[in-house]
């Protein structure tokens, strides 16, 4: 059941008026029931995982919150990460690390051949399992107490909103929420409605319109030129931008209609400074969870300057990693990896503040070439291949044939795009929710015309999923 | 809740009811027509059908599949149209669909419709698991969200939020066979499988050997095929279809149409010959059922089922409904026999081994009959409402194919052709073209030159002498080329052969 379909535009205003309509005590027995109801409707056996996990997770808080000893607690913390880790390498790099030991075997003459798995990823294992394993380490590490109430445990594991692409929630932060009482609020009401409909508006008008273009490329690159390359890598920058802000946004606005606050996934990344800013700005569940249990316990920047780069390396490969089963995905965190290197010597080098007025020339001219970088580095997470990433690079840099001429790209999608583009620097450290609250009446209400007609008239109809549920 | 919230929320909801109004008048004439033709453009093949139909035919691949060596390419609407000659009989083609697709199509038949009668395909192996949850439906389905009787505004929000049956190719696969498990197959004899899948599996893993005694894979595999396409019992509660055709007998009813259902021909010689007995006793059986449910409902079934031979179905390692020339002409006499009952004073023996036309006349109204139909244009018309248009990139204005050996020898002497045709400025490619073919030899191509003569509708005439050396051949091709730039009209031609 995706954000976009009808399914979900039936199923939310059921799950949220059954919600205010239920005494609170039994609330949590509805929304765990729409959240397995929510992602049996992608596959009904891959529930049996969710649960698996659930159970695994609670029965290891709970054992490791009887002993005080680190020591003991170890065996069930190992238990939780073996088991999460366990499924997610299962089901999504088993193929992956035999099709590379199948080439070595080739390689190097020996006939063993390891069979290849046939089924397809679970929607969103990459994140629930994330959600668990930060629940996991916290009780491990004290932070934490172990969740003793087997229905609320679940429903942080699987709450529906942000179950299959997040953002990946801390269960400090997650679950003292579900617990708490939430009488309706017409406030919460209207901003919810304000974030799912421009969630909408920039997952169906802008991301949908733009993957018909960008598509176009990646399927044949070398019928383009230069040019239309390079429009369509700046487009899919924008796409997967729009795409998954648009899930994060329609999914914190679903939560807060019940009165939940998840936390915010993105705030403006185009517009960061440099790649460091980027990645506080970009998938910010993610990112600071990487920080958190991965970084930071590696002994972060305090260390010595090799122990650094090591450091920062093994946090982008992981992040690679995480995204997908594929070198591209590696080559791309590595390629963070490079450019935050160079960044952080060549701000040293030239003692380039932190910080600008935002607006500034100074600004935009940084931001500009952030946008060019991660521009860049997309072009291997798009890429379905190594090769195919070198021949977009190719043909970028040989091809100038301008009589070729394939790409036809609508004005409508341009104007939307331009929308697009000036929405997020007028959004510059706010957010949809907020900012329309300061319009008057009048042209409030002309904006959510505005935005309600283009995602029924504009939007792309075919079958385009969430970029991120592949994760 | 207090009276302020009241009031702001009925305020809302006058403003969203205005909004949604205003939308919808704004859709509707400005993107809708837009959207159809990227979305749903197969509507154009039912606003083509001219609004003087006496006889409308509606089906998928069967009507205009041809075998490439047929001297007779036309599909079995126009054959039809051999039998009542005074009928206007037309026909709507959507490949690879069926009666869900077709109900949507009908009701989009204007109300100024003069039709009286209505023939639909009913086509036995779409009834089975596997074109049920075949890999088109979502295309298919896609396809027919604008056309659906609400307002546009309304169906492009469906549109835009997936309201059709989506489902992956794999899912659609697990929908089949789980099917193929879940129907058990009942026989009034012992049969040795409970279902498809027994049955298949029975059948690949058996010995069907070749002539030098060794597996025959490829038979085997055809063998396979078969159960799969007819190994079904037609449940007439459940199965999709005949919800569908249903619904097309209640649009009839209401929109006062005679309705005709084709039973189409299936390999049923082929079908015995691989697999015996057991897969013709489930043909036949889903054939009564349809025959007997339908017929109650007041439906004329014509049934086809084993009229047309094994050497006449085109697709030889497949099963389909596609015919060649013979199989075609069989179906299209079979149903207008059928149909006869509704129009006795105007059906016209015909037999197609003996009968012959020598006068061919068409203004381009009923864009069915002759080939180059995509040509049809509403710019200009001598007569009617449109011509022929021709130049830039369409060079062959709408095109007679008549197999002229049908003709006795001493009956076809010349070729005369009267036509009316327009140009938009100095035209000094157009030429009217004979072209006669023969299996086996060179065809013969005779060019005349059509002069210009200004911007207005001119008449232009041409007689071809048919020579001795001619009239063995098998095809006759009548058209006017146009390669060149200028655009130009044909309307009115005439040919008579004589």
């Amino acid at each position: 059941m995706l954000f976009n379909t009808i399914s979900f535009v039936i199923f939310l205003p059921i799950v949220i008026i059954l919600y205010f309509l239920l005494p609170h005590k039994y609330r949590w027995i509805l929304l765990l029931a729409a959240s397995y109801f929510f992602y049996m409707s992608w596959k009904l056996e891959y529930i049996v995982l969710i649960v698996f996990s659930t159970l695994i997770d609670y029965i290891s808080g709970i054992q490791m919150e009887k002993y005080k000893s680190k020591s003991k607690r170890l065996p069930f913390l190992i238990l939780s990460l073996i088991t999460n880790l366990g499924l997610l390498f299962f089901f999504k790099y088993f193929n992956f690390v035999s099709e590379n030991f199948n080439n070595l075997f080739h390689y190097y003459s020996i006939s063993t051949e390891i069979p290849l798995m046939n089924f397809l990823l679970p929607v969103g294992i990459s994140f629930y399992t994330f959600q668990t394993l930060s629940y996991s380490i916290d009780v491990y590490y004290g932070r934490q107490k172990a969740e003793k109430h087997l229905g609320y445990f679940a429903l942080y594991v699987s709450f529906f909103p942000q179950l299959v692409a997040g953002p990946i929630e801390r269960f400090s932060q997650l679950t003292p929420q579900l617990k708490a009482k939430h009488d309706f609020s017409y406030k919460n009401l209207i901003n919810g409605l304000r974030l799912i409909v421009y969630g909408l508006f920039i997952k169906m008008v802008i991301a949908d319109n733009l993957s018909k273009i960008v598509d176009q490329i990646y399927a044949s690159p070398e019928k383009f030129n230069s040019l239309d390359i390079l429009t369509g890598i700046s487009f899919y920058s924008f796409q997967i931008y729009s795409d998954f802000y648009g899930y994060s946004i329609i999914a914190i606005g679903s939560a807060l209609i019940m009165g939940i606050k998840l936390m915010d996934n993105f705030k403006t990344p185009y517009m960061s400074k440099n790649i460091a800013e980027f990645w506080q700005r970009w998938h910010i569940s993610l990112s600071t969870w990487f920080r958190d249990y991965l970084y930071l316990p590696m002994g972060g920047n305090r260390v010595t300057q090799k122990k650094w780069v090591f450091n920062i390396f093994v946090v982008f490969i992981v992040s690679g990693i995480w995204h997908g089963a594929n070198w591209t995905f590696i080559i791309w965190g590595a390629l963070y990896g490079v450019v935050y290197m160079l960044e952080t010597l060549v701000n040293k080098a030239f003692k380039i503040k932190k910080e600008y007025k935002p607006y500034s020339l100074t600004h935009i001219l940084l931001a500009l070439k952030t946008f060019v970088f991660v521009t860049i580095i997309w072009v291997f997470f798009r890429s379905q291949s190594f090769n195919e990433a070198i021949l977009i690079f190719k043909n970028i840099l040989t091809n100038y044939n301008v009589n070729i001429d394939m790409l036809n790209i609508p004005v409508t999608t341009w104007t939307f795009l331009v929308f697009f583009i000036i929405s997020d620097i007028v959004l510059y450290n706010s957010r949809f929710d907020k900012w329309i609250n300061n319009i008057p009446l009048l042209p409030r209400w002309l904006i959510y015309s505005l935005l309600i007609f283009s995602i029924i008239v504009f939007a792309g109809v075919d079958n385009f999923s969430f970029i991120y549920f592949q994760f | 809740m207090d009276r302020l919230l009241v009031k702001n929320i009925a305020i809302r909801i006058i403003y969203l009811v205005l909004f949604l109004v205003l939308s919808n008048y704004i859709y509707s004439n400005w993107f809708f027509e837009k959207d159809i033709q990227e979305y749903s453009p197969v509507i154009n093949r039912v606003r083509s059908v001219p609004n003087d139909a006496d006889i409308i035919y509606i089906g998928e691949s069967s009507n205009t599949t041809f075998r490439d060596n047929d001297i007779d390419k036309r599909p079995i609407s126009a054959m039809i149209a051999d039998f009542f000659p005074k009928l206007n009989v037309y026909g709507i083609t959507k490949e690879a669909s069926h009666s869900g697709i077709y109900k949507i199509l009908l009701s989009k038949i204007p109300k100024e419709n003069t039709l009286k009668t209505l023939v639909v395909t009913l086509n036995l192996r779409s009834f089975n698991a596997q074109w049920i949850y075949s890999d088109l439906e979502t295309p298919l389905q896609k396809s027919m969200v604008l056309l659906k009787p609400y307002p546009p505004l309304y169906n492009r929000f469906m549109l835009s939020f997936k309201a059709y049956d989506i489902k992956t190719n794999r899912e659609r696969e697990a929908q089949f066979k789980k099917q193929w498990v879940k129907a058990e197959l009942v026989f009034p004899y012992k049969f040795p499988y409970k279902n498809v899948k027994e049955w298949d599996g029975g059948v690949y893993h058996s010995n069907i050997l070749d002539s030098e005694g060794k597996k025959d894979y490829a038979k085997t595999e055809l063998s396979c095929h078969f159960i799969k396409a007819y190994g079904f019992q037609i449940d007439t509660l459940t199965n999709p279809r005949i919800k569908d055709f249903n619904d097309i007998v209640e649009l009839a009813k209401k929109r006062n149409w005679n309705l005709v259902f084709n039973l189409m021909a299936e390999n049923t010689e082929k079908a015995e010959k691989l697999l015996g007995k057991d897969i013709i006793y489930l043909m036949k059986s889903n054939r009564e059922l349809l025959k007997k449910y339908y017929t109650n409902k007041g439906v004329l079934v014509v049934d086809n089922l084993t009229l047309v031979k094994d050497e006449d179905y085109i697709d030889q390692d497949w099963t389909t409904e596609h015919y060649a020339e013979r199989g075609r002409h069989i179906i299209a006499a079979n149903v207008s026999k059928a149909i006869s009952v509704f129009y006795k004073k105007y059906y016209k023996q015909i037999d197609y081994k003996s009968t012959y036309k020598t006068y061919f006349f068409n203004n381009c109204e009923n864009s069915a009959i002759w080939n180059q139909s995509q040509t049809i244009s509403s710019d200009f018309a001598y007569s009617g409402n449109k011509s022929s248009k021709i130049g830039k990139q369409d060079y062959y204005s709408i095109t007679l194919e008549y197999p002229i050996n049908a003709i006795p020898d001493s009956l076809k002497n010349e070729i005369i052709v009267n036509l009316m045709y327009k140009a938009d400025n100095v035209n000094k490619d157009l030429k009217l073209v004979f072209e006669f073919h023969k299996k086996g030899a060179n065809s013969i191509t005779k060019y005349y030159d059509i002069e210009y003569k200004n911007n207005n509708w001119t008449k232009f005439s041409a007689i071809c002498t048919i020579t001795d050396d001619i009239k063995s051949y098998d095809l006759l091709k009548v058209y006017v080329l146009n390669k060149g730039s200028v655009i130009t009209y044909i309307d009115d031609f005439e040919i008579v052969i004589n």
